[in-house]
């Protein structure tokens, strides 16, 4: 009987694939159909349980909207609040909302969907960045359009965490099943997924702004660098979000079909030390290493030279932006002198990198400059997420790593002792409290304080910034050139 | 034994030829290579074929003669250590079913079925997976792969040669099955064996290089063919010499053991050389 | 042949039997607790005990294995713990598109095969019949994965003519459909159809050499014609065996050619799986391609009892 069973389970499961290969979105590929190829594919629809970009860039501002957003500019600008005031102790936030907003599902917005979804960062929340929530003491529905928030204390990071994923607005009625049936406030809901291939998002009618120019936009996902590009060169999407190398760009260059846009973004590529391991907690180990790399080349080898030389955890588009990158010009006889100088001799460090192509490659660029001043590392590319995710970033189990950090203003990850960089500065912690505490002009003061103590002490080095390269068909347009926000912001793109 | 025909022979020689090639680029790799295969070189990047960089140099700078030198070393290290963990588990296992009573050797041959359905592939993604992927698991993965292939020929070469006279005799003397085997079994399939050897060394230098390209296989920066090949992908345009040259090597190691194995076959194999 | 069939049977499904435990239990032993996977790294202990209960990877191996096993036995093989979706339709989707992959790619093959094969052994003496089959010999030595990045570069990225990648059901656009498909399945099949050239060849060559067809061929019938009329049959038994051998490599084969061509097939399910440390989906998947060779393997032994006369009369 077991065997029957056994046996008709298998054999129905293959008569029944042979014909359900067809189960999913119907795309259209009329002049209101846009296609976007990206790299990173969202495991589930729910960023309030897993940590990674791909699944903000793709719903975030598309599909659930927050209180305020950042423009192209890095700007903080009303979304679903027409407007704010803040109170002269810079505790008190008052919203007011946007009337007649409904959500995907019909419900309707109001402050009460405000005070559930701040209030539940707190309580249901995984990821790491949900820290930034902490500060909200409580939130008052005033009226059905006013919300008010107050703080426990003045943040200068609160309001712009706002921006991020933190912010996005749900409602009671819509957060049963995050995974996969997302409901927001957005000019676009999602209609269908073929996992391993694309999302597509529907204009969703009843949105209250203004309506996006593409009522379809079809999210294609590419994992592989060169298939992406093949893609676009083969008219089989429109767009490529971000590049992942730079070996392509003069292909396309040279083809008068595309565009290529240029511009920053938040993404420092970053070579993580282990600060709390000997002998990368001797700052002397540390900064030995960062004099024996020589950025320039890596960035040359890995990325063509396009991106920018940073020397700290800081993109160009913050207010506290200073150019770091001469501090430790390329002199290896300056790191053997300091190697010896901390007692270190036969160093072999292990540089767990994530399995991702960027990351391969400056780790072979590295390894190969370390080797020069006689470190020897050895190269172990970990699964990435969850495998690097487990070992490095939660069990703090390496010496050296490489990672692109994409979050904005990231560098407030130095304040925390227990974060995997082990660094752990009473200073920076002070100057980030009161820098988040002050008036905006301390913190910028203060932020340029943190950014230069980082780069004194090498709590890592900042590689470069890694570019962000879109390229295009020509008849699309209406790209935000930096990418300043996690979200791919599909609402300004239209035909050109 | 004595009447091969030219084309026949001609497999063997070319065969011998480029396995030779292989071998010989990998021994000298451990002395000689031109430059350090994994020394970056911003100054020398994407080099076209030159005198210096007889291959050129890729987008790291690194010359790629030497990559392909080392990298034959990975491709023989791997295939050595594949084949030689089927032979050593698989030949025993297919001897011990040809001599054990039936039933036993129809076990054992299901076992050898059951494993048949974890392809190299397939078991190498697997190990990775649980023990992180690099050049060790995908060769063992290869090699337990490949476990049941030895098996099978050991076994019907095990059969054929039981039913011979001087087993039989051997047996009427009261030799033990162990004895049997290692007097009188082994050395008459070994020639098999051989020609087994060749073509699963073909199929694990494929399965290396599928592997490495998967990410699965060899790490970086140790020179592997199958890696260069993934990351010459996205020049292929520009400079398809990166992926020409170790596409030719993958190429010239496959067709070397097959070819090789095919001659020996020939060779041992009277009644297919007298007709071809 | 009854008999034979039915053991064959009985031994097919402890073959299943066997495969699923050790699938399973090579899964159990993955590092990494699938909760903590799920939650990320801020998940308070009570919330992974709870997602532990939740997933059911709190009790002990055997109760896991019996529930996961009879769950897969009505079809039902969980949720993922890191898509939060139940794993059955989604592997059925998959396993869509990697058949259809498959099955294009065998066809490829023996288009390629049977008549080049036949063609080679036929001439096998002549200049055009030893070039074929050193042009199989090359084949064979040409990784899939290369033969479709040469594809694309040519056929997609150059002359753009077909996609460069990606998949169109065929309910959808049967057109696109098609066009989607002839890249991934001529790279899985031409390497395929040049290792089948070599044996179709070998095995045409024994059948010539057979007696009957000797007497055939005294009859004044060409080489091309006697084996039309009396071969054919019989030079298909080790074709067909190889042919099953060969569908299990296709099937796995598939995998790196789904990953060239960005097809959403078992195969790149499986690497996503991996790199997500998605336990049960891959556990799934595994089970499924194992399931996969063992039926095909199955299937062609019983063919071969049906072909072979000589075993049909025992």
């Amino acid at each position: 009987m077991r065997a029957r069973l056994h046996l008709a389970a298998l054999a129905v499961l293959l008569a029944a694939s042979a014909c359900s290969a067809g189960s999913s979105a119907s795309v259209s590929s009329g002049p209101g159909t846009l296609s976007v190829g990206f790299t990173a594919e969202p495991a589930n629809f729910d960023f309030t349980h897993a940590d990674g970009a791909a699944i903000p860039q793709a719903l975030l501002y598309n599909v659930y909207e927050g209180l305020v957003k950042l423009d192209a500019q890095g700007r903080i600008v009303p979304l679903l609040a027409k407007s704010w005031t803040v109170s002269p102790d810079r505790k008190t936030y008052d919203f007011q909302l946007q009337p007649g907003v409904k959500f995907s599902n019909g419900a309707p917005f109001t402050a009460a969907d405000v005070k559930f979804s701040l209030l539940r960062v707190k309580t249901d929340w995984t990821i790491s960045i949900k820290s930034a929530m902490d500060v909200v003491d409580h939130v008052d529905v005033v009226s059905p359009d006013h919300a008010r928030v107050v703080l426990s204390k003045p943040s200068n990071g609160w309001l712009f965490s706002l921006t991020s994923r933190l912010g996005a607005m749900f409602s009671p009625t819509g957060v049963a099943d995050l995974a996969n049936k997302p409901v927001g406030t957005g000019p676009y809901e999602v209609a269908s997924r073929r996992r391993g291939d694309s999302i597509v998002l529907k204009e969703n009618p009843a949105y209250w702004g203004r309506k996006p120019a593409y009522s379809t936009v079809v999210l294609k996902y590419i994992a592989d660098p060169t298939a992406l590009n093949n893609a676009l060169l083969s008219n089989g999407i429109d767009v490529i979000s971000s590049l992942t190398s730079a070996d392509s760009i003069p292909q396309f260059q040279g083809d008068d079909r595309f565009t290529v846009l240029q511009g920053t973004t938040n993404s420092e590529v970053t070579l993580a030390f282990n600060n709390r391991k000997a002998p990368l907690n001797d700052p002397r180990v540390r900064q030995a290493l960062t004099y024996a790399i020589d950025r320039k080349a890596v960035l040359d080898l890995v990325f063509n030279g396009r991106g920018t030389l940073i020397g700290s955890m800081v993109p160009p588009t913050d207010p506290w932006y200073e150019d770091l990158s001469g501090v430790y010009p390329y002199d290896p006889a300056k790191a053997k002198q300091l190697l010896a100088e901390a007692g270190v001799k036969n160093l072999n460090l292990r540089l767990r990198i994530p399995n991702l192509p960027y990351a391969v490659s400056a780790a072979q660029v590295v390894q190969s400059q370390l080797a020069d001043v006689g470190v020897r590392t050895t190269i172990e590319p970990l699964d990435f997420p969850a495998v690097w995710l487990k070992q490095v970033f939660t069990d703090h189990d390496y010496d050296l790593s490489i990672i692109q950090h994409v979050e904005a203003r990231d560098i407030t990850t130095f304040g925390k002792p227990t974060y995997y960089w082990g660094y752990d500065s009473p200073r920076v912690q002070q100057l980030l409290a009161e820098a988040d505490s002050g008036t905006p002009q301390q913190q910028v003061a203060d932020m340029k304080q943190v950014a230069r103590q980082l780069n004194t002490d090498a709590a890592a080095d900042w590689l470069f910034l890694y570019p962000n390269v879109i390229v295009a068909k020509n008849k699309v347009t209406g790209f935000a050139k930096n990418q300043v926000s996690e979200s791919f912001d599909l609402t300004g793109l239209r035909p050109a | 034994m004595t009447t091969l025909t030219p084309v026949r022979n001609r497999s063997l020689v070319l065969g011998v030829v480029l396995v030779a090639l292989v071998v010989l680029a990998a021994l000298v790799s451990f002395v000689w290579t031109p430059y350090d295969p994994v020394q970056v070189n911003a100054a020398d990047k994407l080099l076209g074929f030159s005198a210096e960089h007889l291959f050129g140099t890729d987008k790291f700078g690194r010359d790629v003669f030497s990559q392909i030198m080392v990298g034959a070393r990975t491709t023989l290290y791997v295939g050595v250590v594949a084949v030689g963990i089927a032979a050593v588990i698989g030949t025993p296992l297919g001897v011990l079913a040809g001599l054990a009573p039936r039933w036993l050797g129809e076990f054992v041959m299901r076992v050898n079925d059951l494993v048949l359905a974890f392809p190299a592939l397939l078991l190498a993604i697997m190990f990775g997976a649980v023990f992180g992927a690099d050049t060790l698991t995908a060769m063992i993965a290869i090699g337990i792969a490949t476990i049941p292939s030895f098996a099978r020929i050991a076994r019907s070469g095990t059969l054929q040669v039981g039913s011979s006279e001087f087993v039989l005799a051997a047996r009427a003397a009261g030799r033990s099955r162990g004895n049997i085997a290692v007097r009188h079994v082994l050395p008459n399939i070994s020639g098999l064996l051989i020609v087994q050897s060749s073509v699963s060394f073909a199929i694990a230098v494929l399965a290396e290089a599928a592997l490495s390209f998967l990410g699965f296989g060899t790490r970086p920066p140790t020179p592997s063919w199958g890696r260069m090949l993934q990351e010459s992908q996205e020049l292929l345009t520009s400079h398809p010499r990166l992926a020409l040259v170790p596409g030719v090597a993958i190429a010239v190691a496959v067709l070397g053991f097959n070819l090789l194995g095919d001659g020996l076959r020939d060779r041992l194999d009277p009644r297919l050389a007298a007709r071809a | 042949m009854t008999v034979r069939v039915l053991r064959r049977v009985a031994i097919l499904v402890v073959s299943l039997f066997v495969a699923s435990i050790v699938v399973f239990l090579f899964m159990a032993v993955l590092p990494g607790d699938p909760a903590q996977v799920a939650l990320g790294v801020n998940a308070t202990p009570e919330l992974l005990a709870k997602t532990r209960a939740e997933f059911g990877i709190d009790r002990s191996l055997v109760t896991q294995y019996f529930s996961w096993i009879g769950g897969v036995l009505h079809g039902d093989f969980g949720r993922s713990y890191v898509t939060r979706e139940a794993i059955g339709p989604q592997l059925l989707d998959r396993l869509g598109v990697t058949l259809w992959l498959v099955g294009a790619g065998m066809v490829v093959a023996l288009v390629i095969a049977v008549p080049v094969g036949m063609f080679a052994a036929v001439r096998h003496r002549k200049p055009s019949g030893v070039t074929v089959s050193g042009l199989s010999q090359i084949g064979v030595a040409i990784p899939a994965f290369l033969a479709g990045i040469i594809l694309v570069q040519i056929f997609a990225v150059q002359l753009r003519w077909l996609p460069s990648g990606g998949w169109t059901p065929p309910d959808q656009d049967a057109g696109q459909f098609v066009r989607g498909l002839i890249l991934p399945a001529l790279s899985l099949g031409l390497v395929q159809g040049a290792v089948l050239t070599r044996y179709v060849r070998s095995a045409v060559l024994d059948t010539l050499g057979q007696d009957y067809l000797r007497t055939a061929r005294s009859k004044g019938l060409l080489p091309a014609q006697a084996l039309r009329r009396h071969g054919l049959r019989n030079a298909s038994v080790p074709v067909v065996t190889v042919l099953g051998l060969q569908l299990a490599t296709l099937l796995i084969g598939a995998v790196v050619v789904e990953r060239v061509f960005v097809l959403p097939g078992l195969g790149s399910m499986l690497l996503d799986a991996v790199s997500s440390r998605d336990l049960l989906t891959v556990q799934a998947i595994v089970l499924v391609l194992v399931a996969g060779v063992l039926l095909v393997n199955f299937v062609v032994d019983v063919l071969y009892t049906v072909l072979d006369p000589r075993l049909r009369g025992s």
